[in-house]
């Protein structure tokens, strides 16, 4: 099917080596669809010259949502026809990336009915990203995908279409369940994911621990990481199972973040008092350790890739809640987070940035989450203290009455 | 107010924003709502249902959506003018 052959020795050597390529998958692409082959040449050409030529952005889209498909143009289009319409369409995931062969068919063949047969699964912020079709195609794909059951999913200043790990589904290890928390998120911000209202996008990631297998911590506004409140339960007989294959000083009591594991070479012992949860001992000695007691999540926010400023990492604001069906606690915080920011950032500002603006003491104020110790972040940071007209005149009373009594110290 | 004349005002402020400013849609909001006077949720409303046929149209740059009159091409695009 496929017209002009593109002589490509540059995006050849991407093939070389022992991991799959994503040049192999184009050129088979490339066999039956013409867009894919113009891809594949203007990606030779991107390379040889050292320049991109997409352009991104604009008014492409479907009638009445305002994500899900992001615009991108090429500057060569004259030279590669196929590429000169290439836009990307996101479809909202199911939780956990769990699909059917049958959906994972039926999902293919519509694309390569209407766009290029190339595909990202899936692409960062987790959705299934078709690469590459034409406006004129736009509002049929909506109409076969979303008679089919599926949806667009977020970009532009939206909530962008949350994501989890595998949770419960696969893990023993989650300690809440992320794929119906994601579920339950999605149906009830729908306006927010397609109807761009903030002054930026706004990702929610959901982890089950603290392995937090879809780093959430790094690369969400909102991490929502699993931890528990009671003590690890030690296994003993275990433990001495594993001291005959591993060096338990080096790699559980030195690696321990807290410092707050010993092993005297018979019995290990834990001080939960000063754990943080961070999962690296259970991880490594999963018969012998294990969490117990209550459940719930830590509620971090704020973290970005450099754009504005620079990366951030989340930061905790809830140190602990529990996540139950149907999430109304998290879901009235999440409203009263996003009216802050609204009221406090410019546009293209992350909330992770205006809170580092305006100061992570207004933000708890606005939101009404109490200062606790677990949201300090490093040593010798602004504890969040918040003192009140009253707190003030409280104090200068107690000062004036100190000073008339003789007892006042400075 | 009427919604056919809340969805006037609403066009005449994103018009008179055209060419100066990326209106969001909480700044047609806000603006139309402080303006005459009407909840801003029936300012949403009104503002959703003028996006749903086409009368406005979301459009987005550099990362940041915004909410604006639809050119031509748009309209043309969507079978909404021949």
């Amino acid at each position: 099917m496929a017209g002009k052959k593109y002589n490509t020795p540059l995006i050849d050597d991407l093939e070389k080596g022992p991991w799959p390529s994503f040049v192999t998958e184009m050129k088979k692409a490339a066999k039956k669809s013409e867009m894919s082959n113009d891809a594949l040449g203007h990606l030779e050409k991107c390379y040889a010259t050292k320049k991109g030529y997409w352009k991104h952005g604009g008014i492409v889209g479907v009638l009445g949502y305002g994500g899900g498909v992001i615009g991108r143009y090429s500057e060569l289009g004259d030279e590669f026809p196929g590429v000169a319409h290439f836009h990307t369409v996101r479809i909202n995931q199911p939780s956990a990336f769990f699909y059917t062969g049958k959906a994972l068919k039926e999902i293919c063949d519509i694309w390569d009915k209407y766009g290029s047969g190339l595909t990202n699964v899936h692409g960062s912020t987790g959705d299934l990203v078709l690469l590459g079709t034409k406006t004129e195609h736009l509002e049929n794909i909506f109409a076969e995908y979303s008679s089919r059951g599926w949806d667009l999913g977020g970009s532009g200043s939206a909530l962008r279409t949350p994501s989890c790990c595998v949770g419960p589904a696969r893990c023993e290890w989650s300690n809440y369940d992320t794929l119906d928390l994601t579920y339950n998120l999605t149906q009830e911000f729908q306006d927010e994911l397609h109807r761009p209202s903030f002054s930026y996008k706004f990702k929610i990631k959901s982890s089950g621990c603290a392995c937090d297998c879809v780093a959430a911590l790094a690369r969400a506004d909102l991490s929502i990481i699993g931890t528990w409140k009671g003590d690890i339960k030690i296994d003993q007989a275990e433990v001495k199972n594993y001291a005959k294959t591993m060096d338990i000083k080096a790699e559980i009591v030195d690696m321990c973040p807290t410092q707050c594991i010993s092993y005297d070479g018979k019995e290990m012992k834990i001080n939960n008092k000063e754990c943080s949860r961070c999962m690296h001992c259970i991880t490594k000695m999963t018969k012998a350790l294990r969490p117990s007691g209550e459940r719930g999540a830590t509620l971090c926010m704020g973290s970005k890739a450099p754009i504005v400023v620079g990366s951030l990492l989340s930061w905790v604001i809830v140190p602990f809640i529990k996540l139950e069906a149907p999430y109304t606690e998290l879901k009235d915080l999440l409203r009263k987070i996003w009216d802050w920011w609204d009221e406090n950032g410019k546009p293209r500002e992350r909330i992770g940035e205006v809170i580092e603006i305006k100061g992570m003491r207004s933000f708890l104020e606005a939101i009404g989450v109490a200062p606790q110790p677990q949201q300090v972040k490093e040593p010798r940071k602004d504890p969040f203290m918040f003192y009140t007209d009253e707190d003030m005149a409280g104090f200068k009373a107690k000062e004036a009455e100190e000073k008339k009594t003789g007892k006042y110290k400075f | 107010m009427e919604i056919a004349e809340l969805q006037n005002k609403i066009y005449a402020f994103c018009e008179a924003a055209k060419g100066k400013k990326k209106l969001k849609e909480k700044d047609i909001i806000k603006g139309v709502s402080e303006a005459e006077g009407v909840p801003g949720d029936e300012v949403k409303k009104a503002m959703r249902l003028m996006i749903d046929v086409g009368k406005l149209m979301y459009s987005y740059g550099g990362g940041a959506s915004s909410v604006e009159i639809p050119s031509e091409e748009y309209l043309r695009e969507k079978g909404l003018i021949k």
